[in-house]
């Protein structure tokens, strides 16, 4: 194989406020390389390379030291960071995997599809006006916070806490974390006091359910300290929300695109499971993710030194002519696997929840809003992290 | 117990191997290396491997 000099290698100014991660600059540098170097460490843009640094043993998790990157190294945040399963590596990663994972389990999550299906109902029957709606307060928001409420045995009235906290403590993976530290700090105060009063509640009455679960294995062993419960529940509210209600609405921008394939997943519900697959295939929320060289390797005859940080572009992976052809977006077609749920030790731990409550959401709305098209001012979160719409206004001709 | 990997849909993703590590391990290149035939101890261990690969690539036979 040809190997790109180091020197030969494409150049990504990735702190410049203006950079778009899906620009034709970033599928351009892909097209000359596998790799770009970046203003810190190295971008990866072809599938093949990005699938196997994903899961390659000599890297780990490269977010654990974010908040010190923003001069933030210690108080109520940076110890919830430092708290995530996302950011522990090895035995103590795989205790507390091990411990989420059976909530999470494809078996569970399949006897909740008829409330997301009576979910998804109930919100598009209740627009406010016939033929138009805010897709982003209207049906994602509540949409995504309600499955987690559904999730945690929650009542689902109180979804708007859900939905105004997450999105608060979500400022936290911005570049301006440390001006909004104030902030982010007093809605994960809040989360906290949720999230406690809910163990309280399932300490004195057990249920078959997940918080039930988690309590148990914290009272019948050391397994689960109190601290790691509360700061486990408060990491699955945060992350179950903003990444579904993101993803809802990227959708939604990638179907208006290709109103053929809106109208065949209308006509052929049964898509929705791939029409979810392709839509993160060529729209991923999670622009990218990052890992850390934990030694001195070589990969691909690149020598890789330990403590590089190593930025997984995920659009530009699942748009990789070389593994996908020039095809376009078709919600029938056989693909390889996309990237857009991260992968390895940290493949997202909600995959199987998010995967069926989208798969249920997006044929009912292709079914009910015909012709969707923009009408409006849309908002965007910038194009890098974790990206979304802010507002999104629909009009549609609406159907039974 | 019997367990085969569909090793065209598996991913290396590991979540097995955190589940159950006394049969299912990563190797040195990342890749998946298991015991088909492991002791029916591991049983409990093994289905929780089943459950949650990212792929549902693993079949418990018996």
């Amino acid at each position: 194989m040809t190997v790109t000099p180091p020197d030969a290698a494409p150049r990504l100014d990735i702190a410049d406020p203006s950079f778009s991660i899906t620009s034709d600059l970033v599928h351009e540098a892909r097209e000359r390389s596998w790799y770009a170097r970046t203003n810190y460490g190295i971008a990866i843009l072809r599938y093949e390379e990005v699938s196997r640094l994903l899961k390659h043993p000599k890297l780990r998790q490269g977010s654990a030291a974010w908040p010190a990157h923003n001069g933030v190294t210690e108080g109520p945040f940076a110890d919830w960071f430092a708290s995530w399963v996302l950011n522990k590596e090895g035995e103590e990663h795989h205790r507390l995997r091990r411990l989420m994972n059976p909530a999470f389990s494809s078996k569970l999550i399949g006897g909740l599809v008829p409330r997301f299906q009576a979910l998804a109902t109930e919100l598009i029957d209740g627009f406010a006006e016939p033929g138009r709606c805010e897709f982003v307060s209207e049906f994602a928001e509540p949409y995504a916070a309600r499955v987690i409420a559904i999730m945690l045995g929650l009542p689902e009235h109180e979804w708007p806490i859900i939905a105004r906290e997450s999105a608060t403590i979500g400022l936290a993976m911005g570049i301006t974390l440390r001006q909004d530290l104030p902030k982010i700090e007093e809605a994960l105060g809040s989360l906290y006091a949720y999230a406690d009063a809910l163990i309280a509640d399932r300490r004195g009455a057990e249920r078959d359910d997940f918080v039930s679960a988690l309590v148990k294995a914290n009272r019948d062993s050391d397994r689960l300290s109190d601290a790691e419960l509360r700061d486990a529940l408060v990491l699955l509210i945060f992350g179950g929300y903003d990444t579904t209600r993101n993803q809802l609405g990227l959708a939604m921008q990638t179907f208006m695109r290709h109103p053929d394939q809106w109208r065949l997943l209308a006509e052929r519900p049964e898509l929705g499971g791939k029409a979810v697959e392709e839509v993160m295939r060529v729209n991923p929320t999670v622009r990218w993710v990052t890992r850390e060289a934990l030694e001195d390797f070589t990969f691909a005859g690149l020598d890789i030194e330990a403590g590089t940080t190593v930025h997984l572009f995920s659009e530009s992976a699942g748009t990789d002519p070389r593994a996908f052809g020039e095809s376009a977006f078709d919600i029938t077609a056989e693909r390889k696997p996309h990237v857009g749920f991260g992968g390895g030790a940290h493949h997202c731990l909600g995959h199987f929840v998010a995967r069926s409550d989208m798969s249920e959401a997006l044929p009912l709305l292709a079914r009910r809003m015909r012709d969707p098209h923009i009408d409006g001012r849309d908002e965007w979160l910038p194009d890098s992290g974790n990206t979304g719409p802010i507002r999104l206004p629909i009009a549609f001709t609406p159907a039974p | 117990m019997r367990i085969t990997v569909d090793l065209a849909k598996c991913q290396d993703h590991g979540q097995c191997a955190i589940a159950a590590p006394a049969v299912f391990q990563m190797d040195e290149e990342g890749r998946l290396v298991y015991e088909g035939n492991p002791d029916e101890s591991y049983r409990f261990e093994v289905e929780e491997a089943a459950d949650v690969c990212p792929v549902q690539a693993i079949l418990i036979e018996d």
